[in-house]
């Protein structure tokens, strides 16, 4: 343990002295920059720990400090405090913020531009729709209810008839038959699921009327005022980064097998189904992390319909127009 | 336990016999459809995971060392204040019962808004210790030999002097005993909030990035690690302890909040000192919200979740969510505080008329008290399902451990000559523990009564955030997805209130009952 630690170490101080003979070259010094992720380290930041490794932030004079996130961590909280500058968020949560409470918050950017929270079930045991869940048992995190309470809304369900209990994390109780189906990222779960020998189906709460982003970047009007060059510079790196990696989504999760994925007690061949099924959901037209008007309006649409009026003024495109 | 080379090898098979059941259980995938691996599964997994292991441990030994230097500093620190002065310690029962009573899983959410990096764990560790490190030196102190510190005042020494020279020495197996104990609260309560907290590194965080995959032989190993470090904590203490002493002390404490006698202050004073023990706890919550420097709008003051609760425009509805969560959490907690104390009461009398038996079963009793529950609830769900039932068993998993050792050791010391006379006039074992051991027993009862039942709470809560989906531990978790901040610190100071009238009510009925017995309250 201690060889390794040393080793690293070694590499650390040797990439920091090469960096600093760099330094020179630079025309402005690097601005302090901190993100908070919505999550651990999984493919889902792909784009970003590519911008950061490959020097995309540097090269725009951030000097990126990325904080991880977990079940605790409240992405917006981090940024009322202070302790970063921007967050991916869900604009279920921000936007109830912004309303109910008066929250400082905009939006600047979106990177999934269909959410990839769905319905997972056995293929054997399959929930095909919205419908078929009346009378069943449904796994969600608990900060998710929102999300699926307003999927069944749409969908004319009342929520009393589906048998709603906490999901904890771990698809066993599902591969078991304890639930008919639990409420997780699409994108992640059903590789799991496969690799216990069994196959998943799933549906995006996104395909049937909740048409909404997700880890929509935030900041406070603070930073937005203070830091909006800084802003519009991660924006470009993220974009940058996020191009460079579905260049082949197989190519990076290898990479980081002991790095940004070291011991986050995940398979790299899971970090790669996740990096491939992700695709679809964050292309958009107007490119990588970007937040069309038709975009935002399904947005204010969905959440109105479940008494979440947001307005579009919550939204500012204009970082993006500048990247 | 006993210390002859006899029992330690009986206990040796019986441990073997456990582990052979368990293999063949597991092996079979006899339970739960195989949510419950073979043993040889799991070390198997674990020493082909172990690549990922050394920096998680690394990080949770960090985070626990430091919040266990922390709490213990502050532990013997306000210790020593409050053995010199008795108006200190009646000043800060409030916090200390707060400290003692309250449930980690309500405060993780609120250390990890506040505070950031690794400070939220090292938090919750040094949270874990200070009550029983504290307690531990106040109760050496003022045992010290009274002919020892007479020697020092008749020389002229000062108080200081006393305390330096004879209590502190004296003082030291208490001390250590209480550091025994504290080492594994450390470690729980590191990698706690290491699963909520959003670090890289730690047991806590691998095991969260672990729990996706459906491969419960890799959360079963995590589970074992964590349990093994908590163990050698223990056993590291335990040997100081037996090095430097050269005897070893009950591995229990006291689990009363040590007490003064306020009998002869005026009235007014003592009205002074009441007022002041119930509000130093707020003023301290108030301050710690001031030093974070936290924004207002996710830190609340006791002032803030008072103006949320009652005065803000959703005050309404808050008071409905919360008396309607309360009202799903508090029958089952009644229940679940019962349900733990018989429990760990049938397992005591067990131990006195089938020692064998129980001697086996402490090992896997040891296990449930540092397996992370978050790994075991889907086991436990596939067992159980989501009712009341697995709620019970949860409650009763968190509760029962050191209920049923104090209980023990009160059965264990009843004098064998007030035993001997059922058995001289021919009376079954079980009419000597009916008549002779448990009322002998009672005030132990008690002590274990004050363990149980402000952790009967957090069993519940744990349950119903895992698995049922109800009550105040939903109500918690559902509030972050919700951004309600005046909702995670309510759900927080309410639980903690509520951990804290459980244990007052036991104190003033275990007070009223042994003053009638004429019993001393058990330490």
């Amino acid at each position: 343990m201690r060889l390794t630690l040393d080793r690293r170490r070694f590499l650390g101080t040797a990439a920091a002295s090469a960096a600093a003979a760099t330094l020179p070259f630079r025309t402005r010094a690097a601005t302090p920059f901190t993100m908070q992720a919505a999550w651990i380290n999984d493919a889902e930041f792909a784009g970003y720990f590519i911008a950061i490794d490959e020097g995309y932030y540097g090269a725009e004079g951030l000097d990126m400090t990325y904080l991880s996130g977990g079940p605790d961590v409240i992405p917006e909280s981090t940024i009322i405090a202070g302790r970063a500058d921007l967050a991916l968020t869900t604009p279920d949560t921000t936007i109830k913020a912004i309303v109910d409470q008066g929250a400082p918050f905009k939006i600047i950017g979106a990177q999934y531009q269909k959410n990839p929270i769905g319905i997972v079930s056995l293929a054997s045991n399959p929930i095909n729709e919205p419908k078929d869940l009346i009378g069943k048992t449904l796994a969600v995190p608990p900060v998710n209810v929102i999300s699926v309470n307003a999927m069944l809304a749409l969908n004319g369900i009342d929520p009393a008839d589906v048998n709603i209990v906490p999901y904890a994390y771990d698809p066993t109780p599902l591969i078991q038959g304890e639930i008919d189906a639990s409420l997780d990222f699409t994108t992640n779960v059903p590789y799991t699921i496969s690799q216990q020998g069994v196959e998943a189906t799933s549906f995006l709460l996104y395909d049937f009327g909740f048409t909404i982003y997700n880890d929509t970047v935030v900041v406070t009007e603070e930073t937005l005022a203070t830091k909006r060059a800084e802003l519009v510079s991660w924006l470009r790196a993220s974009r940058k980064g996020w191009d460079e990696n579905f260049k082949d989504p197989n190519l990076w999760p290898p990479k980081w097998k002991d790095t940004w994925f070291a011991g986050t007690g995940r398979t790299i061949e899971n970090e790669i189904f996740f990096n491939n099924a992700q695709q679809p959901l964050m292309e958009s037209p107007a490119g990588f992390m970007a937040m069309t008007e038709e975009g935002i309006e399904a947005n204010l649409r969905a959440l109105s319909e479940v008494g979440i009026n947001g307005t579009r003024e919550m939204f500012d495109t204009t970082l993006l127009e500048e990247i | 336990m006993a210390a002859e080379p006899k029992g330690h090898w009986r206990g040796l098979r019986n441990a073997a016999v456990l582990l052979l059941i368990w293999e063949v259980v597991g092996r079979l995938d006899l339970v739960a459809g195989g949510a419950l691996p073979g043993f040889s599964e799991i070390v198997i997994r674990l020493y082909e995971d172990w690549g990922d292991y050394p920096r998680h441990i690394w990080a949770t030994v960090y985070a626990s060392t430091l919040g266990f230097l922390i709490g213990n500093a502050f532990g013997i620190g306000a210790g020593v204040i409050f053995a010199m002065s008795p108006t200190m310690l009646r000043l800060f029962r409030g916090v200390n019962i707060a400290v003692f009573a309250l449930p980690p899983i309500a405060i993780a959410p609120i250390l990890v808004l506040t505070l950031s990096g690794m400070a939220p764990r090292i938090a919750l560790a040094a949270l874990g210790v200070y009550f029983v490190t504290m307690t531990a030196t106040v109760i050496g102190l003022s045992q010290a030999d009274t002919r020892a510190t007479d020697v020092i005042r008749a020389y002229g020494g000062s108080r200081w002097d006393a305390l330096r020279l004879v209590r502190f020495r004296g003082a030291l197996p208490s001390i250590l005993a209480g550091l025994r104990v504290a080492a594994p609260n450390a470690v729980l309560g590191a990698i706690l909030a290491e699963f909520g907290g959003g670090g890289r590194w730690g047991l806590g965080a691998y095991l969260l990035g672990s729990l996706g995959r459906g491969e419960p032989d890799r959360l079963w190993g995590i589970g074992l690690v964590a349990t093994l470090i908590a163990g050698l904590s223990y056993a590291g203490f335990a040997l100081l302890a037996s090095r430097t002493l050269g005897a070893t002390r009950a591995v229990t404490l006291n689990t009363a909040v040590p007490e003064t006698d306020t009998g002869n202050r005026s009235l007014a004073v003592r009205i002074a000192l009441t007022l002041g023990t119930i509000a130093l706890p707020f003023i301290m919550w108030w301050g710690f919200i001031k030093l974070t420097g936290v924004p207002d709008l996710i830190s609340k003051t006791p002032w803030g979740v008072v103006q949320y609760l009652f005065l803000g425009p959703t005050a309404e509805s808050a008071q409905s969510r919360l008396l309607a969560a309360l009202a799903e959490t508090l029958p089952i907690t009644f229940v679940g505080m019962a349900a733990g104390l018989l429990f760990a009461f049938l397992l005591a009398i067990s131990s006195r008329l089938f020692p064998r038996a129980i001697e086996a079963f402490l090992p896997v009793a040891l296990v449930t008290q540092t397996m992370p529950l978050v790994a075991l609830t889907p086991l436990l769900v596939l067992i159980l399902g989501r009712g009341t039932s697995l709620t019970l068993w949860v409650t009763i998993s968190v509760t029962f451990f050191p209920a049923f050792v104090t209980l023990a050791q009160g059965l264990a010391l009843v004098p064998r000559s007030a035993e001997d006379v059922p058995r001289a006039y021919g009376a079954s074992r079980w009419t000597e523990m009916r008549m002779v051991t448990l009322p002998a027993s009672l005030p132990y009862l008690f002590a274990a009564t004050r363990l149980t039942v402000p952790r009967a709470l957090l069993g519940v809560m744990i349950a119903e955030w895992l698995a049922t989906g109800k009550g105040l531990g939903n109500l918690l978790n559902q509030s972050r997805g919700f951004l309600d901040y005046g909702m995670i610190w309510t759900v927080a100071a309410v639980s903690v209130l509520l951990s804290v009238i459980f244990y007052q009510l036991v104190v003033i009925v275990e007070k009223r009952v042994l003053r009638r017995l004429g019993m001393a309250t058990a330490e």
